[in-house]
């Protein structure tokens, strides 16, 4: 969903002259695109400040890898999104080695982190679109799986151990779930033009 | 592969998910460049593509700040280039040509270095940062890993109910010690930490001081003279610490 810019200023084109070194275009492409990658980062981490760090990373890594931006591959926001979901997941991670190791029945943010918003279905079904809603409307074990994967960087079999279900049938809810999802976007892409 | 197994790898790959053999089957065909495997991947990435702009939030100012002052550092403009200019202006009248390639030669080199000497220097800086983390957490693990370490869980007095600390103990290597839960020591006090062995004195482990949320830790050194503790304590004490404790005990442990 490119948003509705001059065509110097799609997101592809930005790509192009920010692999070209060009300044401006990296500051209109943050200013374009940061705020989706820092609710995802701060939907995965919920700490503000290593939500601030793993966003100047991420950014930093478009700066640097804007070269080999491959549009065959994908749409930046896709590249930037799964830029910004990784590096906040390996932090994610990275906390909770630390934690694990000795801080962690003390850190009360984290034990947040593990159990806190997830469960509120509130905070799910907040009216942030269709994608959003429709992520709200999937069938709970679809979405529970979607949400350990994507938000809190759980492997299938840490799902299937955590929630106590067969591999097989985690795999094939994630399949179900993302397609879901994908139809909805499709919608609203349709409804759009 | 049937469609709904290659949604499936698809599926796992794009949340992230996707382990072992499962991944590396995926990423040969990946790599192989397959039409269709490329199309469903880039389909569900563009869907979480998709639920993260469905929710976004404003980043801190400071953050875009700090990388166009990156973005302009690692660029290096190079100053070199009007002095060039004004040289290359001058001088030719005076020297041969080839004397004022030579000079443009040395010019160049001299920006391309500068430019690299900064990012060297940037470099070396990172590098010893991550040396210096690395040292520390290597010391943490080593003291986790021998056998002979105790933790001691220390749990707050009236002072402060709340507070919790654990301390990792080994006699010879020293410890970690790390609280949460404390409120912030008054101006001028600090935090002092205790190793109480057998009936003897009680011997500063150090002082600490705590983050506006109310945790501290503190590095210690291996406690001349004492061998077997059998309990950790935490006192209010002015700051920079007293030879025996004298204020209010907020947190007490026994190993």
């Amino acid at each position: 969903m490119p948003p509705a810019v001059p065509g110097s200023e799609t997101f592809p084109a930005l790509i192009a002259r920010i692999a070209a070194g060009d300044r401006d275009a990296f500051s209109r492409f943050y200013d374009l695109a940061a705020p989706m990658a820092f609710g995802l980062i701060r939907r995965v981490l919920r700490d503000s400040e290593a939500a601030a760090e793993v966003l100047q990373e991420v950014f930093w890594q478009v700066w640097q890898e804007a070269p080999q931006y491959d549009p065959k591959r994908g749409s930046p926001e896709a590249w930037l999104v799964m830029r910004a979901k990784t590096r906040a997941i390996d932090r994610l991670r990275s906390m909770r080695r630390r934690d694990r190791t000795f801080v962690a029945p003390l850190d009360e943010s984290i034990a947040r982190a593990e159990d806190g918003e997830a469960e509120n279905p509130a905070v799910v079904a907040e009216d942030r679109g269709l994608v959003q809603a429709a992520l709200a409307q999937l069938p709970e074990a679809q979405r529970r799986v979607i949400e350990l994967a994507f938000f809190e960087g759980l492997t299938q079999s840490e799902i299937a151990t955590r929630l106590g279900e067969p591999l097989g049938t985690v795999k094939t809810r994630a399949r179900l779930g993302l397609e879901r999802l994908r139809g909805a976007l499709r919608g609203e892409r349709l409804s759009a033009t | 592969m049937t469609r709904e197994e290659i949604s499936e790898l698809a599926a796992a790959y794009a949340l992230g998910g996707l382990e072992g053999a499962d991944r590396a089957r995926f990423e040969a065909l990946l790599r192989a460049g397959d039409a269709d495997v490329l199309a469903a991947l880039r389909d569900f990435e563009d869907t979480l593509a998709g639920l993260a702009a469905a929710a976004p939030e404003t980043p801190p100012p400071a953050v875009k700040a700090a990388l166009m002052e990156r973005i302009t550092a690692a660029r290096a403009p190079a100053p070199a280039r009007p002095v060039l200019r004004r040289r290359a202006a001058i001088w030719p009248v005076v020297l041969s040509g080839a004397m004022a390639a030579g000079l443009a030669a040395v010019v160049v080199g001299w920006t391309v270095s500068a430019t690299y000497e900064k990012r060297l220097d940037t470099l070396a800086r990172d590098a010893d940062q991550l040396k210096a983390e690395l040292r520390s957490q290597q010391a943490v693990i080593a003291i986790l890993r021998d056998p002979a370490t105790q933790v001691v869980a220390l749990s707050g007095l009236p002072p402060a109910p709340a507070a919790r600390a654990r301390m990792m103990w080994h006699p010879q290597a020293g410890g970690v010690f790390v609280a949460t839960g404390l409120p912030a020591p008054p101006e001028g006090k600090a935090y002092q930490l205790w190793a109480i062995a057998g009936s003897n004195a009680p011997v500063s482990a150090g002082v600490f001081s705590v983050n506006a949320s109310g945790t501290g830790s503190l590095s210690v050194r291996p406690l001349p003279g004492v061998a077997a503790v059998n309990a950790f304590a935490v006192t209010l004490e002015p700051a920079g610490g007293l030879p025996a404790p004298s204020g209010e005990m907020y947190l007490l442990g026994k190993s």
